[in-house]
């Protein structure tokens, strides 16, 4: 194999695919410009809407089959409640007159009275995020008040109210500073990584074989005297070049979006964005061998799903088909990267490391968390520099053979 | 210059090509005459190095093309019709482009591309993206690309198909100047009136086989005196007992 002649084949797709208009904007453009307003942008807009719900007057729709107490009232009130009687509660509700209903039971105050729980009826629309938040509202109420007759109680009856709290609890975090400040970034690395790699990738290798056929270019290539090898190895190589970019980007863009959520809109909104933020951004704290090690995975990620897509697209007979053997990989490759939230709760044990492509995500998993292991390291490479050796390898064998090559 | 004996083609039960075999000697265009699907497309595959035959031998510039297939690449160029360009390069990228495959030069290419746009007046089409041109224009950059690298040997199959009559005359003339001491040309074409204009000799393939082969005259002559290669074509196909494949 002749590393000028995979130069200049890899060259072309990738002045192609820069020259695509489309390719530049959805793997370049997008996920350094729209995603960080996606992944951040969104809980700050959502906080902010739930902000607001709390902050707006809530109507209640209030059944009194006995009377409410004023103690209740005042303590609904308190939560910025509006208090509306009527008769039928539910159909209010159901109805959407209001967003949720309370119904007092008869001979309520008798029954708190006599020392009886009575059981005042909460209704809501669950699953209506509205009617759930109002519910919220109503309970918060209810606890207020609750707690104001326990005290009550707990004073007639000449008792301290410790002593409903005989034993305290405190939480310290026991998590490395690595586990502390990467965040949500430990699972959304490895997750872009492998979702870009595919749709920064796929253009590129779906144009490169399917795309060669369709356009009738393949055969004048093929006439030329480059090897089979060279041509695979060419168009492998572009493809891993557009997928690597195309996670860079991402991966970019969300450290861009954290940065300007915290120096900009976080002094704007206060504690709760704050917050917000670290839920769902986090600053991945590597050292020098941490940073290669998770390079040098992602770049193997990236090869295995290039070499992935060059293998089956080049079955395809033109772009439609092709994309249409390509799409299902993206549930093969995001299936993993989500179960890497949960992966506190799953026990993956050691042979995870030789499952190709989870293997990888479970490693930059490891290394953002600051707990890698050395055979892991070697197990995870290993099995990863297989697959994309066994991939390509059916990928030349595709090319080499005249009813793939001449299927059109 | 170009031998090619016994080849033999099956794509599962078909049979494709079967034991066709002829000689194109320097100085000639060559034409492969016959209907679609009489296996022409598939003998020009086998003799680019594209396929690969079952049965027989061929071999251009004494480079057999099943053992040395480089070097034969590097001796042959090849115009069809379905051949496209990328859209996203212009024509001087694309020619840069091959001239670069074959291992050329960049002053080498530069050059040659100069004596391209002479001879197939490329003008606008250099510095253009291929995705604006018209079929003429690609046509012509087609017909460059695969000459960059000067070959002896060019195969045009079915290349006129979809020019208009502009573009095919160019694409003519262009092959009829091409063969020279050096040089030799294969024209395949299901075209009789393109096949009687052009060709010093022509094979007649149908069903696989190569019924006939001869110069224009010879063939006229052995069809009775056929009044021109189309007639003769038809006399030649029935006399082999073959008129039900032309049919079809």
């Amino acid at each position: 194999m002749r590393g000028g002649m995979v130069w200049t084949v890899a060259r072309k797709e990738m002045l192609s695919t820069v020259r695509d208009r489309r390719a530049l904007i959805s793997n370049l453009l997008i996920p350094l410009l729209v995603l960080p307003l996606v992944m951040l942008g969104l809980p700050l807009v959502m906080g902010g809407l739930f902000e607001r719900e709390q902050e707006a007057l809530t109507p209640i729709a209030v059944e009194e089959r006995g009377a409410l107490p004023d103690a209740l009232r005042e303590a609904l009130i308190a939560t910025n409640a509006e208090l509306v009687f009527v008769d039928d509660a539910l159909s209010t509700v159901r109805d959407d007159a209001t967003p949720v209903g309370l119904v007092v039971p008869e001979a309520f105050e008798e029954a708190l009275a006599g020392g009886v729980t009575p059981t005042v009826r909460i209704l809501a629309k669950t699953g209506n995020m509205q009617s759930e938040l109002a519910s919220g509202k109503v309970r918060q109420g209810i606890e207020a008040y609750r707690q104001g007759i326990v005290a009550e109680r707990l004073a007639g009856a000449g008792l301290d109210p410790s002593v409903l709290n005989p034993v305290a609890t405190e939480l310290r975090d026991a998590s490395r500073p690595q586990e502390r400040s990467s965040g949500q970034l430990a699972w959304i690395i490895p997750f872009f990584v492998a979702v870009w790699a595919l749709a920064g990738g796929q253009m590129t290798a779906i144009d490169a074989t399917a795309g060669e056929k369709e356009r009738g270019t393949l055969e004048a290539l093929l006439v030329a005297p480059v090897r089979r090898i060279e041509v695979v190895a060419g168009k492998f190589l572009a493809t891993l070049a557009t997928g690597v970019s195309a996670a860079t980007m991402a991966i970019l863009g969300i450290v861009l979006g954290g940065v300007l959520l915290q120096r900009v809109f976080v002094p704007r909104l206060g504690e709760a964005a704050t917050e917000m933020v670290g839920v769902m951004g986090g600053t991945p704290n590597l050292d020098f061998g941490g940073f290669w090690l998770m390079l040098i995975s992602a770049v193997l990620l990236a090869a295995a799903i290039a070499a992935l897509l060059i293998a089956i697209a080049t079955f395809a007979r033109s772009f439609k088909e092709a994309q249409s053997y390509v799409a299902p990989l993206s549930f093969l490759l995001i299936l993993p990267a989500l179960a890497l939230q949960f992966a506190d709760l799953l026990d993956f044990g050691t042979s995870i490391y030789l499952i190709p492509i989870v293997n990888v995500m479970v490693l930059i998993d490891d290394v953002l968390r600051g707990s890698v292991g050395f055979v892991d390291v070697l197990a995870t490479w290993g099995s990863m520099a297989l697959v994309v050796a066994l991939l390509l390898a059916f990928a030349l064998h595709s090319f080499r053979r005249e009813s793939v090559i001449f299927r059109t | 210059m170009i031998e090619a004996h016994g080849l033999v083609k099956r794509f599962g039960s078909t049979v494709a090509v079967d034991a066709v075999g002829f000689s194109v000697p320097p100085g000639t265009v060559f034409g492969l005459l016959g209907p679609n699907g009489a296996g022409k497309t598939t003998t020009l595959r086998i003799l680019a190095t594209l396929i690969a035959a079952d049965a027989g031998t061929a071999s251009v510039l004494g480079h057999d093309v099943a053992r040395d297939a480089e070097a034969v690449r590097r001796s042959i160029g090849v115009v069809n019709g379905g051949m496209g360009l990328y859209d996203r390069l212009t024509g001087r990228e694309t020619l840069r482009w091959f001239g670069d495959l074959y291992g050329m030069e960049r002053a080498a290419i530069d050059a040659r591309i100069e004596r391209l746009s002479e001879i197939l007046d490329l003008g606008e089409t250099l510095d253009r993206r291929c995705g604006d041109f018209s079929t003429g224009m690609k046509q012509k950059i087609v017909i460059a690309r695969a000459v960059i690298h000067d070959p002896p040997v060019l195969f045009f199959d079915e290349a006129s198909s979809g020019l208009d009559v502009l573009a095919r005359r160019a694409l003519l003339d262009f092959a009829r100047t091409y063969p020279s001491s050096q040089r030799a040309v294969i024209w395949s074409t299901h075209v009789m009136s393109e096949a009687e204009e052009l060709c010093d000799r022509v094979g007649i393939v149908v069903g696989g086989r190569l019924i006939d082969e001869g110069a224009v005259a010879e063939l006229r002559e052995r069809a009775d005196d056929a009044p021109n290669l189309e007639e003769a074509f038809f006399r030649l196909v029935r006399r082999a007992g073959l008129a039900g494949e032309v049919a079809a």
